[in-house]
């Protein structure tokens, strides 16, 4: 039952991931309207999906891979939907919603039973800890993907050779203004999740901080995503310095969440 | 009836003689009432700066066109050899064609450019403004619009734009997205400064700053066009506030260099700036590129895209054409029947004129109604319409003794006299 909610929500993702598509081609209106009904469609029937494997379980469900990618992909949907509505921008909607959908697809090579919750991890601090982190990330992820836009779309207006992505998709300054905002959103919740987590080893492990690989790399994300913030408000970074900046935060969270679970191991290799 | 369209383009006529077969605004109703004493049942005249053209519609086309002629050698002095070297007659199905691919900017100068239709309409209105229109040219000049903009909504003609300002304009929308909120400084006073101040003005910038080495001028231009004058000597500080600079004077060197943005760029905090220098020889050293979060073109880089932007216009052009022909098509079969049977096309038309008189007052009443919902409102009214008069061209259609068709006849007339009174009793309820 909860496999077929969750397939239906990735349904109206590539769905909308499709129509977002063929609007940025075609540019009618009718289809990114559906693209966008589709977005809300899936990110609701998503949640729902999370929802009901909360209650399923009887804990958070962000205890292995299937869960873990599953709510990342809906914070980035989620976030996506809010930052639509301060800006226009629909034609993200083609990068980022083709990640969300991939995302679940991925998710779906994990085994998606419900296994019961390790000692370790039955604490109020599993939700509390991981919502943050994760919300962090997602954040972090869609200043990821814009960055990556800005930097192309900025090479072509210096260039002006071609204007194949700047013509298409959001100005400059908008994209700016979106890392802005990415950036004073992900890093509350990054720290937040840093914090928290810290607590909850102190209870659990019995030391706050023990240079655990995961720990580590974290300490390291949030040290570049510090720096960012520190030379957009005090020296004027903005633009492409921020973006590849942003890049570079972004790859260290990748560290974090992948790398550490597949390569290294530790404390925090659960799933 | 015919339909003819007399008349000389920028493809048939040098500058010298456009200028010459010039109309102007004033001069057209007079025109349009000698052309109704001349015998011509419906006419509609087109003048601006690269056509001089005629539409109309008569039963004797060879005498009309003689009048005209003969008034446009009285008027403008020209010899008729001249007259028949640069113009051209097209007739019937030629003629619509025609004046589709007027409207849709098929067969302007710079391929695309959406101003003409704004003329065309210009030129109906004033038509109809004159009572010179009727039947015939109303059914013509209401499908050529809706041509127009199927064009324009199923072709990207018009999508990229071409001249220096709109381009300017165009690019820094990709840079700064909404330019409502942004400072533009106009350095020089000229002729090209002035353009391109209309374009800004038009895209409803209102912080406009115009600097020039000559203050008196760039008062003037201030005055004229609107805009906010500073001394020269200001311009370092002016470029440390405004988010987008156009340069365009007669200076021999450059009056903005690289030290002096690098400058400007750390007061600004690296905020962006656009720069446009459409001076030859240049006002900005090209240098100032490579600057961080600064963006200079040139004249040649603005060429460079406007010939890049024409071609894929051209391409464009080609699917406009499509549309254009399979629009000259249906008007084809629709004149056909009408003049079988001009009451079906009376009874069509009547009902149409209705339709839209009422669909116009409750747009004008739903003022938050989006696209859509208007689209659907007229969709709707359209199948109502059809539906209710389709019995009625059945019936035409199938009288023999013109008996009925007398009597539906007189019921449409009718409706004319009672529609006051109609009106009166909507307004009651």
């Amino acid at each position: 039952m909860n496999v077929l909610i969750f397939y239906t929500a990735l349904f109206c993702y590539l769905l909308s991931a499709l129509s977002y598509l063929v609007h940025l081609i075609y540019s009618k209106k009718p289809i990114e309207r559906f693209g966008h009904y589709a977005l809300l469609a899936a990110f609701f029937i998503h949640l729902v999906s999370v929802i009901f494997r909360y209650f399923q379980a009887g804990h958070t469900p962000i205890t292995n891979m299937f869960e873990s990618l599953s709510f990342f992909a809906l914070c980035i949907s989620g976030f996506f939907l809010y930052l639509k509505t301060t800006y226009k921008i629909s034609s993200l909607g083609c990068i980022v919603l083709p990640f969300v959908s991939i995302l679940l697809i991925w998710a779906l090579v994990y085994p998606t039973d419900i296994k019961p919750l390790s000692p370790v991890l039955r604490s109020y601090w599993l939700p509390v800890h991981t919502t943050f982190s994760f919300l962090g990330n997602a954040i972090f992820f869609v200043s990821f993907l814009v960055s990556i836009l800005y930097i192309i779309a900025e090479r072509e207006i210096k260039k002006k050779k071609s204007f194949l992505f700047s013509a298409r998709f959001p100005s400059l300054e908008t994209l700016d203004s979106i890392n802005y905002r990415c950036m004073s959103y992900g890093f509350p919740f990054l720290t937040v999740g840093i914090i928290t987590g810290s607590i909850w080893a102190g209870f659990a492990w019995g030391s706050y901080w023990s240079w655990d690989p995961k720990e580590t790399w974290s300490l390291i994300t949030w040290i570049v995503y510090a720096i960012l913030i520190h030379n957009r408000l005090a020296i004027g970074w903005r633009g492409r310095r921020t973006a590849y900046l942003m890049i570079a935060g972004f790859i260290s969270i990748l560290f974090t969440f992948l790398g550490v679970n597949f390569l290294i191991g530790g404390l925090h290799s659960y799933m | 009836m015919q339909i003819v369209v007399f008349g000389l383009n920028h493809n048939t006529a040098p500058v010298e003689i456009r200028e010459k077969l010039f109309f102007a605004e004033s001069q057209i109703p007079q025109l349009l009432n000698t052309l109704r004493d001349r015998g011509i049942e419906e006419s509609a005249v087109l003048s601006t700066c690269n056509r001089t053209e005629i539409y109309f519609c008569t039963d004797h086309t060879d005498e009309s066109l003689a009048a005209i002629k003969d008034i446009l050698v009285s008027v403008f002095n020209i010899d008729n050899q001249a007259l028949e070297k640069y113009t051209y007659t097209f007739k019937d199905e030629s003629s619509y064609k025609h004046l589709f691919l007027v409207a849709s900017g098929l067969d302007s100068m710079v391929v695309g450019e959406p101003q003409i239709l704004g003329q065309v309409k210009d030129a109906y209105r004033m038509a109809v403004h004159n009572k010179t229109t009727g039947y015939l040219l109303n059914k013509l000049f209401h499908k050529t619009f809706n041509v127009a903009k199927r064009v324009r909504s199923e072709t990207r003609i018009g999508y990229n734009p071409v001249s220096i300002s709109s381009m300017a304009i165009e690019l820094s929308k990709r840079i700064f997205g909404e330019l409502q909120k942004k400072k533009v400084l106009v350095v020089g006073a000229g002729e090209m400064s002035e353009i391109a101040l209309r374009h800004f003005k038009k895209e409803g910038l209102h912080e406009i700053f115009i600097v020039n080495r000559t203050f008196g001028n760039a008062k003037k231009l201030a005055e004229e066009v609107g805009g906010i004058p500073y001394p020269f000597e200001n311009m370092s500080d002016l470029l440390a506030q405004v988010d987008m600079v156009l340069t365009s004077t007669g200076a021999e060197k450059h009056l903005i260099d690289a030290g002096l943005i690098v400058q400007v760029m750390k007061k600004r905090k690296n905020k962006t700036l656009f720069l446009v220098d459409i001076a030859v020889p240049r006002d900005i050293d090209p240098l100032v590129n490579n600057i961080e979060n600064v963006y200079l073109y040139d004249i040649d880089d603005l060429k460079d895209l406007s010939q890049k932007h024409l071609s894929d216009r051209m391409k464009e052009a080609e699917k406009a054409l499509e549309v254009v022909e399979g629009e000259v098509a249906k008007f084809s079969l629709w004149l056909q029947q009408s003049e079988k049977n001009p009451l079906i096309a009376f009874v069509i038309d009547k009902a149409e004129a209705i339709r839209l008189k009422e669909f116009k007052k409750i747009s004008q009443k739903l003022k938050n109604a989006d696209e859509e919902t208007l689209r659907n409102i007229d969709a709707l009214t359209r199948s109502i319409v059809s539906k209710l008069i389709h019995p009625h061209v059945a019936l035409i259609k199938q009288d023999s003794d013109r008996e009925i068709s007398e009597i539906i006849k007189q019921l449409f007339t009718l409706e004319e006299k009672d529609e006051k009174d109609l009106d009166n009793r909507d307004e009651g309820q």
